[in-house]
């Protein structure tokens, strides 16, 4: 397979914009140009100290039950890690703790084309961690068959693009076996991992955002993290979940998004929502790389560069937007957002797959239905058009920060 | 699956007694099947029938001296050299394009090092008309063809002479239906079914029945997908002109052939579908044009698809994204140049026939690679399509409203921003006519 090549993505990426919106209400400087990319290195979303590391919201340590002290934090260690080393990371847990637990894939025994699996093959032995034949069909069906027995299978597809071949034995098999054995078979050890969404040059098959794909498959469940701490915590949860998993991986984020994280054994819980940014008046909802998008179009909001000013009413400047994260797509947090949306009014979304049948639509129903006699302005949309992602016109293709910020714009003055 | 017939074709009464006659005259032997009975209990695990590994067919040895008893497929003076300048031609391309890559000129390469004889061999004994369904690494086959460096140069540009995929796929994903080779999918093996079907056309129409076939290039690793089995199980039950070309080059990315598969190779899947069958040295150029020579004759005679395992060793990374020494030691590949490359080895066959001489490899050596600066610097010079060319190609016949309001939604925030959002204002001018197409 091709692998688009990430070490020159995160080279590339453009330096940061250092402040998030209501953080910064003086220094301006215009994004540089030469990319869409957003400022993920210096992200205040990204905890880079140990303290904001431990108290990440919805953390659950394995060490602690509920008889004491919720999140006692004193005395844990945290590491700076990119998101392949967290991904890395929960595996070796897992592996760790769980005998029956095993990781494989296209490649994976040298370490996987993304890093995510180096050195586990050394670790744990090329029983537990190897090769398979280039097959994701073949992928799917042998972690289901390893999850029928009661074993834990972590299974890699190489890239996200390349899952389609699996899609009856994950359609058809592991999101159904529970439901058509009256609940005797599961396969809950199952959780596949892929690589997803758009690295600026990948064209049109080291692009895209299936999620959507899976979104009607009734038994399985959708994660997509944001960063490293969300990674480890989220793949953890997937991992031990009673529930087939298809975990997709930003892989623009696997070394541009770095922060502390816990070095313990925790989860992040499937299904819920994280409300990054507090606002009322418009809610912005968005999952994996296009956060930092929105991090970015929150500052050009607040703060726009001399060259968009007259684009951004002063009025506009100073409004206050609840930025969240979904990191479930299925089942996804309806209350957290239905609750936002209700306080706001307003809701954009955002994300990089083609608008029509994409995970927006079903959101946007969903609210518009639950929200309708609160909603001051149509629920928007910022997506990928409706076409495969042609390469050189990526920048034109893959919604960026300008995307956003005008979506912003027109549904607060609608 | 499961699929119920309806009653009246499973039950049809003449089946039946059928059926039941036979059975009452032959007892004992099997339902759809002619194996003969045995009493002996023994299990099998090889297809020729003396239980060893498939053989290689080969008839020029390490130094490109005729191997005893060989048949030397016919060619002469002219025909070897234009063989050895392409095999000469593409690592100098290769060269040149991964260097341009590192540079960060293109987005993605990827070479083909080490298995020059495979293409070019094949390219060589193939019509210029035979359908080609390759993978993505058989850019020699339409150079073979005509095609030209320039066009190569600009689809790897994704420029606005990027007639192959109009800036649209990354970098070797070539297509050509006036050279006849279908478009190149990153996916694996999507072609290989496909080359059944294309086959089967063939056979359909008239002009082209009994004189073309469709040729399926595919890398032992694309062979564990399940199209490769699908595709050629249904070229050989409905009989296609398919011939299909495993290039075996030793690699997926980094996991080797002996993780690939436990069995002999890809050649004794053949059998398993009822299609003849053979390995060949893939690094043995006259060997691989006899092979494809046999092979597309079979094909046109019986109307059915053929297998070749062309057995190769992938001297270069998987691509630009693959640096191979993390798996494999660079030694190892060293000595794979040294004690096999297919060029030397045939340059050493036309220097013993008089063909060829050290003045002769200066010269071309000095042409082609004056040959490729220029189509790269002509490329490089050249500004990228039309944006317009974003929304185009998408469907056929009238454009969906979705599609039109999009490019409206962009066209307008083109407009209102394109002279003030920097990034869009750099990447605009990168496009012909400064993307004027489309804002105006």
């Amino acid at each position: 397979m091709l692998t688009a090549n990430i070490k020159r993505s995160a080279r590339t990426a453009r330096k940061a914009i250092s402040h998030i919106v209501r953080c910064n209400s003086s220094a301006v400087e215009p994004p540089p140009a030469g990319g869409h990319l957003p400022s993920v290195s210096n992200s205040q979303l990204l905890r880079s100290t140990r303290d904001a590391a431990l108290r990440s919201p919805g953390i659950r340590w394995a060490d602690e039950d509920d008889s004491g002290p919720a999140n006692i934090v004193g005395g844990r260690e945290t590491r700076k890690m990119n998101t392949y080393q967290a991904v890395r990371d929960a595996m070796s847990i897992a592996l760790m703790k769980d005998d029956t637990a095993v990781v494989f894939g296209e490649d994976v025994a040298f370490g996987g084309v993304f890093r995510c699996t180096m050195g586990l093959a050394e670790e744990f032995g090329r029983e537990r961690v190897f090769n398979t034949p280039l097959t994701e069909q073949g992928i799917a069906g042998f972690g289901i068959g390893m999850a029928l027995m009661g074993h834990t299978a972590i299974a890699e597809i190489q890239f996200s693009d390349y899952i389609f071949p699996a899609f009856d034995q994950i359609v058809n098999e592991a999101a159904k076996v529970r439901y058509r054995s009256g609940g005797s078979y599961n396969v809950g050890g199952l959780t596949i991992r892929t690589p997803t969404m758009s690295v600026g040059h990948g064209g049109l098959y080291h692009s895209q955002s299936p999620e959507a794909f899976f979104m009607g498959a009734a038994g399985l469940k959708v994660v997509i993290p944001r960063s490293p701490i969300q990674a480890k915590g989220l793949l953890l949860g997937a991992i031990r979940d009673p529930n087939p998993v298809i975990f997709l991986e930003p892989k623009i984020l696997y070394r541009s998004a770095v922060e502390q994280v816990p070095i313990d054994d925790f989860s992040l819980p499937l299904g819920s929502a994280e409300t990054l940014a507090p606002g009322n008046d418009c809610t912005l909802l968005t999952w994996g790389t296009p956060v930092y998008h929105c991090e970015t179009a929150l500052h050009l909001l607040a703060s726009p560069p001399p060259s968009l000013e007259k684009h951004i009413p002063t009025s506009l400047r100073s409004a206050s937007i609840e930025l969240i994260d979904l990191r479930s797509i299925l089942p996804w947090d309806v209350q957290t957002v239905e609750e936002s949306v209700k306080r706001t009014g307003r809701l954009v979304i955002v994300h990089e797959a083609g608008m029509t049948a994409g995970a927006g639509a079903e959101i946007s129903a969903e609210i518009q239905k639950r929200c309708f006699l609160k909603l001051n302005a149509p629920v928007s949309r910022v997506t990928g058009w409706d076409l495969p992602v042609g390469l050189q016109f990526e920048k034109f293709i893959i919604p960026d920060a300008l995307r956003i910020v005008d979506a912003l714009v027109k549904t607060l003055s609608y | 699956m499961i699929r119920s017939a309806p009653s009246s074709i499973v039950f049809r009464a003449g089946q039946v007694r059928r059926i039941a006659s036979a059975a009452g005259k032959d007892y004992g032997r099997l339902p759809h099947s002619n194996s003969p009975i045995v009493s002996k209990l023994k299990f099998f695990n090889a297809v020729s029938g003396d239980g060893n590994t498939i053989p290689t067919y080969r008839v020029l040895d390490g130094v490109g001296k005729p191997l005893e008893g060989a048949e030397l497929p016919e060619i002469d003076r002219a025909l070897a050299r234009k063989v050895y300048e392409h095999m000469q031609l593409l690592p100098t391309l290769d060269t040149v394009l991964y260097n341009v890559q590192r540079q960060g000129k293109i987005s993605f390469y990827v070479s083909l090092h080490g298995e020059e004889a495979t293409i070019i061999g094949s390219a060589a004994a193939l019509e210029l008309d035979d359908e080609v369904l390759g993978q993505y690494r058989e850019t020699g086959v339409l150079l073979w063809r005509g095609y030209g460096l320039d066009n190569v140069m600009a689809q790897c540009f994704g420029n606005e002479e990027d007639t192959a995929s109009k800036g649209k796929q990354m970098p070797v994903h070539l297509s050509s239906p006036k050279y006849h080779f279908h478009t190149i999918s990153s996916p694996l093996a999507t072609q290989i079914p496909q080359a059944a079907g294309v086959a089967y056309a063939l056979r359909r129409i008239p002009s082209r029945r009994s004189r073309s076939i469709a040729a399926c290039y595919f890398g032992e690793g694309a062979a564990s997908e399940g199209d490769f089995h699908a595709g050629l199980l249904m070229a050989s039950t409905i009989p296609s002109p398919a011939l299909f070309i495993a290039r075996n080059n030793g690699f997926a990315i980094s996991t080797p052939s002996s993780e690939q598969f436990y069995g002999d190779g890809i050649a004794s899947r053949g059998p398993g579908y009822g299609i003849h069958t053979i390995r060949v040295d893939g690094n043995d150029v006259l060997a691989v044009m006899s092979a494809v020579k046999e092979a597309r004759k079979r094909c046109l005679e019986e109307g059915r698809a053929v297998l070749i395992e062309a057995m190769t060793y992938r001297v270069g990374h998987h691509s630009t994204s693959d640096d191979s020494f993390a798996y494999r030691a660079r030694a190892e590949v060293e000595d794979w140049k040294k004690i096999d490359n297919p060029i030397t080895r045939f340059r050493l066959f036309l220097e013993s026939q008089g063909w060829w001489d050290a003045q002769a490899e200066e010269e071309l050596k000095d042409r082609l690679k004056a040959d490729v600066m220029k189509a790269f610097k002509r490329a490089e010079s050249l500004p990228k399509p039309e944006l317009k060319e974003l929304f185009t190609d998408v469907y056929g016949g009238e454009e969906p409203w979705n599609l039109k309001e999009q490019r409206a939604e962009l066209q307008g925030l083109l407009r209102k921003y394109g002279n003030e959002w920097e990034p869009w204002k750099a990447e605009i001018g990168r496009f012909r006519n400064k993307a004027r197409d489309l804002i105006d």
